[in-house]
């Protein structure tokens, strides 16, 4: 069995900075709060890489993302869960599809502001999978939950989506 | 019967996780026959199909470069001098600047504007305000204020002269004595990079 190296700080960030920056994104809707958690994942993965056993690196790193969002959160008093409002279920995304270029910016708008009106854990669940692109195993791995719980939650959330999102199947 | 069809759910739960490859063989094989030939079967997969579609096509945003080790750090840095930052982001900063020659340059020169700019004269206008107003109190006004002006242009001018001149080595030493006397005097302002080796005054 071949040794797994463990990567310096610096690939980490060049190989992950990104991905960890749109994941924040996404869940967040708001740059500033994306750049800082990339910071702060930046951190913690430095003081950590030394206590890093040879694994699953993108499931240790993201447990990493994961903890620091959750903190960015608590620190800020916001609500990880975040009930759908009621009512809510049709506001976004009423106008069908206009075609091409223009369709897919409006469409990706419309598709952030419905992310965000997620419960927090479907919303996760749904942005490490079509976002990040982990598997259900890496995801129940950077979560702490169940397997079978990742892919209901990811099913769940997007069908949340489709809700919100109304355009002609 | 009224209410969730427990069925219904778990097959567009199959549909989704189907999608995305993670089913066993006698799952894939199931949603197989669940498509064959059923209309409303294959609408809710199509349904799911497309918000799937919709998640992965969200465009890839660009990291901001300073984030990255290789980047810059720009506008941090003076949000730094003036103590602004989080404590993560001074941490940032710091481990930035000990080893970026670039950054570290411009710290260093956006320092010592700052110690320009904030060495001019300022104006008290409070006492201004209290001053009983001869007859040519206005003119006289604009008379000190427009010297206060000059005094400050020119004073600006020599700090940027002086910055103009040709760059002297970069002494950390005095840098971090600056820092050490600010830290000294406003509690919780990080010294200047704790890797940088600074000597006291």
């Amino acid at each position: 069995m071949v040794d797994e190296i463990t990567p310096s700080w610096e690939d980490v960030a060049q190989r992950y900075g990104r991905k960890i920056y749109n994941f924040a994104y996404r869940l967040t809707g708001n740059p500033d709060d994306a750049a800082d958690l990339v910071q702060e994942v930046l951190l913690r993965v430095r003081k950590g890489l030394s206590g890093y056993r040879p694994g699953s690196f993108d499931g240790w790193l993201w447990r990493i993302t994961r903890n620091a969002f959750l903190d960015g959160v608590r620190r800020q008093n916001r609500r990880p869960e975040s009930a759908l409002p009621e009512g809510d279920h049709h506001a976004l995304g009423s106008s069908p599809s206009p075609d091409e270029v223009l369709a897919a910016v409006r469409l990706s708008d419309d598709v952030q502001a419905a992310l965000l009106k997620l419960p927090y854990a479907f919303r996760e669940a749904v942005v490490l999978c079509d976002v990040v692109g982990l598997t259900y195993d890496e995801i129940a791995d950077a979560t702490d939950i169940p397997v079978g719980t990742v892919r209901s939650r990811i099913h769940r959330g997007r069908k949340m989506l489709r809700d919100l999102l109304t355009w002609p199947v | 019967m009224a209410g969730v069809n427990p069925l219904a759910f778990r097959r567009e739960e199959l549909f989704s996780a189907f999608l995305d490859g993670e089913l066993s063989a006698e799952e894939a094989e199931l949603v197989n026959e669940l498509l064959h030939g059923d209309k409303e079967a294959m609408e809710e997969y199509r349904g799911v199909q497309q918000v799937r579609r919709a998640l992965r096509m969200l465009p890839e945003l660009e990291i901001p470069g300073w984030l990255l080790p290789d980047g810059h750090l720009g506008e941090l840095l003076s949000a730094y001098l003036d103590g602004e930052l989080s404590t993560a982001e001074q941490r940032q900063v710091s481990d930035h600047v000990v080893g970026c020659v670039q950054c570290r340059g411009e710290l260093h020169d956006l320092d010592r504007a700052r110690i320009a700019i904030r060495s001019l004269p300022g104006v008290d206008t409070g006492q201004l305000d209290t001053i009983p107003a001869p007859p040519a109190s206005r003119s006289r006004r604009l008379a000190v204020a427009g010297s206060i002006g000059i005094a400050a242009a020119v004073a600006l001018f020599f700090a940027l002269s002086l910055g103009s001149q040709p760059e002297p080595a970069f002494s950390l030493d005095e840098l971090g004595n600056h820092h050490i006397a600010r830290a000294s005097a406003e509690p919780g302002f990080a010294v200047f990079p704790p890797a940088i080796e600074v000597s006291g005054p």
